[in-house]
């Protein structure tokens, strides 16, 4: 691959991330790359991914996969439902062009997530950034992920209906650069921290942890779900502001 | 239709008598269950639901039947073909449900067919129905949305749908979680969602129009909306089964459908 030729895969293709794939070669992504730097830090700066298999869900272009790789995890599967299989989506090209470039080692494969069983196996890490707002079915995408986490969930999502005690989610749409030339409606949504402190409860996970997005603040929240099995020395990375949520139930 | 009962009504009270009932159904003249639901209201929520439709010669799927009283329903208004389905409440040890569907069924004599199948694992191999009863039960569901993915696929025309709701003071799409016994002190209930997010599934799981009437009785009026009903149609649904929804239906999609829904 010439650097010509990279650079005209960059620009021939639509990007969801802005991954810096040259020093002076950055691709002209949905999310800037400082916000996907501060997610980075405040998800993964918690965890010694050295040895770990991770398994990442909405992957769009591989900035976590890559990031969890270069963070020394073993085996890094990075998954894609609808950025890699609407017709005319171009999102896995584009993040196989991008792990050429960066000479990265992760396994790529569209998924849909309420697909999975154990049957597929299972990661140390399971990870998922903009989880709730681009999932049709948020809670049978949730139990999929919770049947392959031998350990930790780590999740990334847009909130809403914060000022409820109630749980609660609110739905969502966005037209994303995927699919077709004019883009795609996405469905999701928008779940407050009640809500999902419960649901990560009622699908196993014994602790759950919080924080506020690194840049965004509470319009979008950080968890962290520990399966019982998981040993008590994982915890120690998260300091503040990662608060416990864990519900009374769980104990 | 000949009753095939050869019980006494002795004998016949005598199983009644087993049996936990929700529906009140009149098996004989002067044999009615005790369910807890009367017969007057069975009667009020069998126009508000079934009225819409012209059902002779249609098919009808009704998902947690229970006692039945819908699906005898909808053989009496002329449906050529009726399935009934439940699991939970079919198998339950009080309710002692599928038993108490064949009593009610023989006695009144009334050709329906029956499945001892679970919403959350139902798919298109049971054939689309004319019209899809989803009475009762989303709200018992953890996962609602799959189910009611699964119930689209199940729908030839009409899906109607009867729920608790919640979120009433909010225009944009919502549903409440209920961990625990937080309602009705109940563990099968989970989920309360508003119109404006019913809209939303139904719209998302391709339905082209969605009408919605308050419960009979849940009605604004006497202090509380928990419960609505919406009918979801397909593109390309017969006149006789998406036409005729009266004063007490508004279109959802209409523009300002969604104010007035405050508790
Ligand atoms: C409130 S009853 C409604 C009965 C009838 N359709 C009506 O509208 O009068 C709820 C029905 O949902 C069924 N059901 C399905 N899944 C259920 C679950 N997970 N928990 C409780 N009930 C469930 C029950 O068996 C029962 O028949």
């Amino acid at each position: 691959m010439s650097e010509a030729e990279l650079r005209t895969a960059v620009a021939g293709h639509r990007w969801l991330q802005s991954l810096r794939l040259r020093p002076d070669l950055v691709t002209p992504g949905l999310k800037p790359e400082a916000q996907l730097k501060a997610e980075e830090a405040a998800l993964f700066d918690t965890l010694n991914l050295k040895g770990a298999h991770l398994l990442e869900i909405g992957a769009g272009n591989g900035a976590f996969s890559f990031a969890a790789l270069r963070r020394g995890a073993a085996r890094v599967l990075a998954t894609d439902h609808l950025a890699w299989t609407l017709p005319g989506s171009d999102a896995l090209s584009a993040t196989q062009w991008a792990a050429h470039a960066l000479g990265a080692g992760i396994e790529m494969s569209p998924l849909d997530p309420r697909e999975l069983t154990p049957r597929f196996g299972s990661f140390h890490v399971v990870m998922a950034t903009a989880c709730f707002d681009q999932l049709f079915n948020p809670i049978q995408a949730l139990r999929g992920m919770r049947s392959v986490t031998e350990r930790v969930l780590l999740i990334e999502t847009l909130q809403d209906g914060l000022a409820d005690a109630r749980p609660l989610m609110m739905g969502h749409g966005q037209v994303l650069p995927i699919g077709g030339p004019e883009g795609s409606w996405v469905f999701g949504w928008g779940p407050n921290l009640p809500l999902m402190t419960q649901l990560l409860t009622d699908l196993g996970f014994s602790r759950v942890l919080y924080r506020h997005h690194p840049t965004l603040g509470a319009a979008r929240g950080l968890y962290a779900a520990f399966l019982p099995e998981a040993p008590d020395g994982l915890l120690e990375g998260f300091h503040t502001p990662w608060i416990n949520v864990t519900s009374p139930q769980a104990a | 239709m000949t009753p095939q009962s050869e019980l006494s009504d002795q004998e016949l009270l005598a199983r009644i008598g087993r049996i936990t009932w929700f529906h009140s159904l009149e098996l004989r003249p002067g044999i009615v269950t005790p369910g807890a639901k009367s017969l007057a209201v069975l009667r009020r929520e069998e126009e508000a639901l079934l009225g819409p439709f012209d059902l002779r010669g249609r098919s009808v799927l009704d998902i947690g039947a229970w006692n039945g009283a819908f699906s005898f329903a909808s053989k009496r208004r002329g449906a050529a073909r009726v399935l009934a389905t439940d699991e939970f409440a079919w198998t339950h040890p009080t309710y002692k449900g599928l038993e108490s569907f064949e009593l009610a069924r023989a006695e009144l004599g009334l050709e329906v067919e029956t499945l001892q199948l679970d919403p959350t694992r139902m798919d298109a191999s049971l054939g689309q129905f004319d019209l899809v009863l989803f009475l009762g039960v989303f709200y018992h569901l953890f996962d609602p949305i799959d189910v009611l993915q699964r119930m689209r696929a199940v729908t030839g025309q009409v899906l109607l749908v009867e729920t608790h709701q919640d979120a009433l003071e909010r225009e944009e799409p919502a549903m409440v979680f209920y961990p625990g016994r937080t309602l009705a002190n109940d563990d099968t209930n989970w989920w309360g969602p508003n119109p404006p997010l019913m809209l939303h599934l139904l719209r998302q799981l391709g339905f082209a129009r969605i009408y919605y009437r308050d419960h009979p009785h849940y009605l604004p009026a006497e202090g509380s909306r928990t419960r609505g009903i919406f009918a979801a149609i397909l593109p390309g649904a017969e006149p006789a089964m998406s036409a005729h929804f009266g004063i007490e239906w508004r279109d959802l999609g209409a523009a300002g459908a969604m104010r007035d829904f405050r508790p």
